[in-house]
C-alpha cells in the first residue's frame, strides 16, 4: 500500500518482480540499477540478499526516483522474490504491501508449466493477503526471447495474459537491457493512474 | 482496497515529537518508524551516517521473517527482536499491525533503557497513526502536486 505524505510530498510505491526461477528478475533490477538515468542521490543502493551461487533467497531491493514526475518526490521501492518454489512463505513476506507487479514469465517452451504454476502462486499468495490479482496493476514481461527455444509470445499470452481485462505484456531479453525499462515504465504508468484516478473526486 | 494512508504535517509533526523525545529519552542514535511494506515513514536523529531507506527495507524484512519463525515455534507474544553489534545495536519494535519502530543505538547504550522507552513510544506511534488512517476517507487523496507528465519515460535509460 503506497504511503502519500502531504507533508512532504513524498509517494512511496512498491513494485515487486514476480515469476518462476531463473526467469531474469534479479537480472531486471540489475539492469536498471546499472542503466537508469536519474540525478545524483535518486539511485540507491542494489540489495541482493543471495546464496552463494547468486540465487535469491529472501529478495533484491532497489530504491529509486523517478525523473519525471514533477509536484512530488516518488520514491520506488522495487523488489524481487526468489522463484524457487521452497521459498513461498518468504514470497508472501516480500508481497506485503505491494502496489504494482512486473510477472516476468521465462519465455522457454519446456518453462511453461513452471510460468503457468508461478503465476497462479501469485493469484494464491495475493487471495493470502486478501489482495486480488485484478485490483492490482500488472503487467507481463516475456523474458528470454534472444534463446532459440523461445514460444511465442501470442503462446505465453494464451496462457498468462488470458483474462477478462488483458494487461500489457513486453517481450524481453532482460540481460541485453531489452524491455526492462518499457516494463517498469508502463507499471509506473499504470500504478500513477490509479493513484491519480482514486484522488479525483467522485461523481454524487 | 484500503484507503491510502496520508500524513499530513500534523501527523508528521506528532511522529517527529514522539521520536525526538524518544532519543533524548535514551540517547539512541537514530529512530525510524517503518511500514511492513518496508516503506520508512517518519524518521529522527542521525540520517547521514545509515542508509535508512534500505535499513527500513531490510527491517522490515527481518521483523516478519522472525515473527513468522515466532509462529511456527507457537510463540503467541512476538513482538520484537534486538540485533546485538559491537559498536551499533538495532531494536525493531511492532507498533501495529502494520508498523515497525526501528532503533539504532550504540552499543554502549544498554537495550534496557531502549526497551523501556520504546514500549511507551511505541503506543504514542500508534496512536497518531490510527488518528492519520482514520481521518475522513472521504477527503480523497490530494494529488493535486502531482504531475505525471511524459508517461512513456518515467525511467529512461542511459545512452550507450
Amino acid at each position: 500500500m503506497a504511503i502519500i505524505n502531504q507533508a512532504t510530498k513524498e509517494l512511496q510505491v512498491k513494485i515487486v518482480y514476480y515469476g518462476p526461477a531463473m526467469g531474469g528478475k534479479t537480472t531486471n533490477l540489475v539492469q536498471v540499477h546499472d542503466h537508469v538515468q536519474t540525478t545524483a542521490g535518486n539511485k540507491g543502493k542494489l540489495v541482493s540478499l543471495a546464496t552463494s551461487s547468486d540465487r535469491t533467497l529472501f529478495f533484491d531491493f532497489l530504491p529509486i526516483e523517478a525523473m519525471t514526475i514533477k509536484g512530488f518526490k516518488t520514491k520506488f521501492q522495487l523488489y524481487t522474490v526468489p522463484g524457487q518454489v521452497i521459498y513461498n512463505t518468504t514470497r508472501q513476506l516480500v508481497l506485503r504491501g505491494v502496489d504494482g507487479i512486473v510477472f516476468v514469465a521465462d519465455s522457454q517452451y519446456e518453462k511453461m508449466p513452471e510460468n503457468v504454476e508461478s503465476f497462479q502462486n501469485l493469484v494464491d499468495n495475493l487471495n493470502t493477503l486478501k489482495l486480488n490479482i485484478a485490483e492490482i496493476p500488472y503487467v507481463l514481461q516475456y523474458n528470454k526471447r534472444d534463446l532459440p527455444n523461445a514460444a511465442p509470445t501470442e503462446y505465453l499470452d494464451y496462457l498468462l495474459n488470458n483474462r477478462e481485462v488483458q494487461v500489457p505484456s513486453f517481450p524481453g531479453s532482460a540481460h541485453k537491457c531489452e524491455g526492462v525499462f518499457e516494463s517498469l515504465n508502463m507499471i509506473t504508468r499504470m500504478l500513477l493512474q490509479k493513484y491519480i484516478n482514486q484522488a479525483a473526486p467522485q461523481p454524487a | 482496497m484500503p484507503t491510502l494512508p496520508q500524513l499530513i504535517e500534523e501527523d508528521v509533526q506528532r511522529l517527529d515529537g514522539t521520536l525526538r523525545e524518544f532519543l533524548a529519552q535514551t540517547d539512541a542514535t537514530a529512530a525510524l518508524v517503518i511500514d511492513q511494506g518496508g516503506f520508512l515513514i517518519a524518521h529522527a536523529g542521525e540520517d547521514r551516517q545509515f542508509d535508512l531507506t534500505t535499513i527500513g527495507a531490510l527491517a522490515s524484512g527481518a521483523f516478519m521473517a522472525t515473527q513468522t519463525i515466532a509462529g511456527l515455534v507457537n510463540e503467541k507474544n512476538f513482538n520484537s527482536i534486538y540485533q546485538q553489534g559491537e559498536k551499533f545495536s538495532m531494536f525493531v519494535i511492532n507498533v501495529d499491525d502494520h508498523c515497525m519502530l526501528v532503533v539504532i543505538f550504540l552499543s554502549k547504550v544498554g537495550v534496557g533503557v531502549v526497551k523501556f522507552y520504546a514500549a511507551m513510544a511505541v503506543k504514542q506511534v500508534a496512536r497518531h497513526l490510527a488518528a492519520a488512517k482514520e481521518r475522513s476517507p472521504g477527503a480523497g487523496l490530494d494529488l493535486s502536486a502531482l504531475n505525471a507528465a511524459d508517461p512513456q519515460e518515467y525511467f529512461r535509460k542511459k545512452a550507450a
